[in-house]
Formats: C-alpha cells, structure tokens, sequence
C-alpha cells in the first residue's frame, strides 16, 4: 500500500515537473544569470515593475482567442498596427498626455475591429491551423500598412508636421516621438516604495482587464467561446453560432492589443514606425507561454509570471553574458533564441499531447470494441 | 422590439465615444509657448523690454527673461495660465501678475511678447504664430527600416 502511494507520489511529482516544465526551466535560468549579472535588487525590480505594466495588457489580449480554441493569436500585431496608426495621427493632431492616449484608443477601435473581422473571418476558412495562418496574415497585413504609413500617409492622408513626415513630403519617419505623452500614465498616481517606481494606475488599468477577462468568461458569449473552443461540432449542436463567436474573440483580441500597445508606446516614449509590432506578438506569445500557458489552456496566472520570468532573463541575460563570455551580445542571442525556442517547445508538446491524447482514445475505442466482440461470440 | 432597443444602445454608444473623442480634441490639445522680452513696436508705439520678467506656468521650472531673452513651456489645453514676476529696472522690486488668456486652438506654436501683452496692446500685438521649420539635412530622404526580423529588438 505503502509502496503504491510512493508510486503515484513521483509520478504526480513527475506530471507537475513536466507540466510546468517552462516555468521551471525559466526559474532556473534566472537564478543563474540573476547573480552573474551584478544588477541590485533594487534594479532589477524596478526594471520588473515597469515591463509588466508596459507587457500585461498586451499579454492579456491573447488569452480571449485561446478560450475560443483558436490557440495563440500571432494576428494580435495587427492591433498594434491599429495602435500605431492612430497614434501618428494623434501625434500630428498635437493632442498631447492622457487625452492624446484616449484618443488614440478611441481613434485605434474600428482599424482594430475592422483587421479582428478580416483576420477572424480568414482563421475560419482555415481552422485548426489558426496559429500559422494568423502568423502569416500578421505578414500580410503589415505590407499593407507599409503602404498606408509610408506612401499614402502625406500624400493622400493628411499629414500636416514635418517632423513626423520624411523630408520627401510623405510617408512617416522611422521614429515618431511620443515625448508628450511619454510615461502620462505610469507616473499619473506613481508612488515610490523603497526606490521601487509603482505605475499604479497603469496597473489599476491592468487589474480591470483582469476583472473583465473573469466577469467575460462567464458571460453567456464567454461560456460560448469555451464551447467553441472545446469542440466546435458540438457547439455548432448546442446551436452556437461557432463562426461568428470564433471571429468575436478575434475582434476582442485584436481591439485589446492596440490597446496595450499604446500603453506600451507612452511608456518607451517613440514609435519605431516600421519596426515597433513586428516582434511584439512573438514576445507577448513567448512570455505567456514562459508563464507555464499552453495553445489551448492560459489563465491570468500564467499571464504574470510570464512576464516575470520572461522579462527577468530579459533584463539579465546581455550582462550575464558579458559577464561569462565578456560580450553582452552573446546575451541578446540567447534571450532571442529563448523567445523563439519556448514558442517551439510549446508547439511541439502541444501536438504530441494531441496526437497522444488522440491515440489513447482509439485505443480506448478499440479495446471496447474488442470487449463487445468477445462478449458477442461468447453469446452465440 | 429587442433589436430596436439594441440599435439604439448601439447609437447611444457610438455618440458617447464620439463626444469623448471630441472632448479629448479639446482638452487634450498641446501648444508650446514662447515668451519674448523683446521690445516692439505696434502702430508707431514702441513697448520697451522689460528688465527682468520671471514667467511661472503650472508645476514647471520658471522661466527666467532677462532683456532681449525667449523662454519656452508646453501646456495642454485651451488656456495659458501664468505668473508675471516683472522687474522694471536694475534694482527695482519685481511686481507680480497673474495672467489668463484662451490661446487659439490652430496655432502649435505661439510666441507671446511680455512686454505688448502688458502694455495692454491687442491681441495681435503681443500674440503670434511660430512655425517650426524643419532643418533642410541636405539628404533627400531617410532610408527606411522595415525588416521585420529584427532580432535584437529589445522590449
């Protein structure tokens, strides 16, 4: 008996290691580089505190698309595109602080609804493979918005600054400089605890997307969207209409990124016009994971460790690096292929998990035929 | 009736928003001042520069003019509130004025000459546009990042 119990002890101790794998890889990684890197505490918690109130609402924009079943949403750059467009226009209209950003968001809501309906409607044409096809549409979509902000932006979108257009008369400047409304939010209602900067109310804004994201999951639409994503044909008999409910979650995740992306553009203080979303859905989708989030299961939890432990080897693996091979960019290397190898390592087990899962089924499926075919014959 | 309802919430909505957006446009509208302590002239009239004035606008650092100087602030918004600390002359007492004036809502860049606007002279004496020129590099354009496997982007 007693051996039994030890038994299932190391293996529920061996299902919890592999199942938060990540996580744990990520911890230990960190307490590595952590002391090699020579960052004072106070530092490194600071520079914690800010990225999460710069990531978590970009973060939490991807887990409405996973409760739907419609994995990690790679199409989030796409609300951040929304974002950045508006925030150029905010940005020569001269609406500065608070008021530029809320602007911005408002102005950031249909670009954000209207590319969340196209993308939502293509990922239904292509289901089951939602994350490939939302990673290339990110591609798509930013050519076109290579178009709007460097050919028709000036030219026949009205663009009045100089500052912000390039000397030719048109396109947009690889930087656009958000100095008026760099950090509005973070240092609006910011208290100092032990050298340690709070952006409260950006995590007041945080906390309510939490609340929203709970109070949403169990709404009716929520509890659709879990139903969808758990499996469609029988939604589709519950009488959900799976499509449409498919494509809301697209739309929400999308309208959400844009808005996380202007907080975190008011935090860097500048937009890098053409370069600013194309990492950030690569990022976002990396920390989440890192989080101990898999394609079709990510909580709020996950979300903020994510972050955590995310950013921590981010901040310290270029001097943890230079501290071992005395050059920092041996660390940029490593938390760049960090970032894409967690998102292959959680592709990976995810389709193993599946292919197992379905695998244990049709064995199931098989031995209970094998069962009904023995009891047939020995009834005749 | 559901829909009929539902229509208008929508249109309610949609009203909200764009009266927040309109507010945004209003509040929320950046100018950056200059203030001169220049002398002018105004319909023959000549307005002396001032000695020393000291220009305080909301929580910033004050900005201190002596004769011939140009100081700067931002605000937002459509109203310019200011402390006038004025100095005459070279030992005098400085005398101080609050001012308040609402600042036209199309002009980004607005120069204020101190001495006009306490001369009580009209407004287009004292209050003027000023255009940023933006300086001519001699480069015909700037050459364009748009790779999108910028590995080293930092977050």
């Amino acid at each position: 008996m007693k051996k039994s119990n030890n038994t299932k002890n190391s293996t529920d101790i061996r299902l919890l290691v592999q199942k938060f794998s990540v996580p744990l890889m990520f911890i230990i990684i960190c307490a590595i580089c952590i002391p090699l890197s020579g960052l004072s505490a106070n530092m490194l918690i600071n520079e914690i505190v800010t990225r999460i109130g710069r990531n978590a609402f970009l973060i939490l924009s991807l887990l409405i698309p996973i409760m739907a079943g419609m994995g990690l949403n790679f199409g989030m750059t796409l609300g951040a595109m929304a974002a950045e467009i508006a925030l150029i226009f905010v940005s020569d209209w001269q609406i500065v602080g608070i008021p530029g950003m809320v602007l911005a968001a408002i102005v950031s809501v249909p670009i954000s609804v209207l590319l969340g309906i196209f993308c939502g409607k293509i990922l239904n044409e292509a289901k089951g493979r939602e994350m490939i096809t939302s990673y290339i549409m990110s591609f798509f979509v930013n050519g076109i918005y290579q178009l709007v902000v460097l050919y028709l932006m000036g030219s026949i979108i009205p663009i009045k600054h100089g500052a912000i257009k390039l000397p030719r008369g048109y396109g947009i400047r690889n930087t656009v400089s958000l100095l008026s409304m760099r950090q509005k939010l973070d240092n609006l209602l910011a208290i100092n605890v032990a050298g340690v900067k709070i952006p409260v109310l950006t995590f007041i804004i945080i906390a309510l997307l939490c609340l929203f994201i709970v109070w949403f999951s169990r709404t009716k639409l929520g509890q659709d969207m879990r139903a969808v994503g758990q499996d469609m044909g029988v939604a589709r008999d519950a009488g959900i209409n799976v499509e449409r409910t498919r494509i809301i979650s697209i739309v929400m995740s999308t309208v959400l990124a844009g808005f996380g992306m202007i907080i975190y553009l008011q935090n860097m203080g500048n937009i890098a016009t053409y370069s600013a979303h194309s990492q950030i859905g690569m990022f976002c989708i990396a920390a989440l994971l890192v989080g101990g989030a898999s394609v079709d299961r990510a909580s709020i939890g996950n979300v903020f460790l994510g972050v955590i432990l995310f950013h921590t080897m981010f901040i310290v693996a270029p001097k943890a690096g230079a501290a071992i091979t005395g050059d920092s960019m041996i660390g940029e290397y490593f938390r760049v292929f960090v970032s894409y190898a967690v998102i292959t390592i959680a592709l990976v087990m995810y389709e193993t998990n599946k292919r197992r899962a379905k695998s244990a089924a049709g064995q199931q499926l098989q031995a209970a035929q094998d069962a009904e075919e023995a009891a047939g014959k020995e009834k005749a | 009736m559901k829909n009929k309802r539902q229509l208008l919430f929508r249109i309610a909505a949609i009203v909200i928003i764009l009266a927040v957006a309109a507010v945004m446009f209003v509040i929320g509208r950046g100018h950056t001042i200059y203030f001169d302590n220049k002398e002018t002239s105004y319909n023959g009239q000549t307005v002396e520069a001032f000695y020393k004035v000291t220009v305080t606008t909301g929580e910033e650092k004050p900005s201190k003019l002596s004769k011939g100087d140009r100081g700067m602030t931002s605000i937002m918004g459509q109203t310019l509130s200011m402390t006038l600390e004025i100095t005459d002359a070279e030992g005098e007492q400085p005398h101080a004025h609050k001012v308040s004036m609402k600042v036209p809502y199309g002009m980004d860049g607005i120069t204020i000459n101190i001495p006009a606007l306490m001369a009580g002279l009209p407004q287009d004496a004292y209050l003027s546009e000023f255009v940023i020129e933006v300086p001519d590099t001699g480069a015909t354009d700037e050459e364009i990042v748009t790779d999108e496997f910028d590995m080293g982007a930092d977050m």
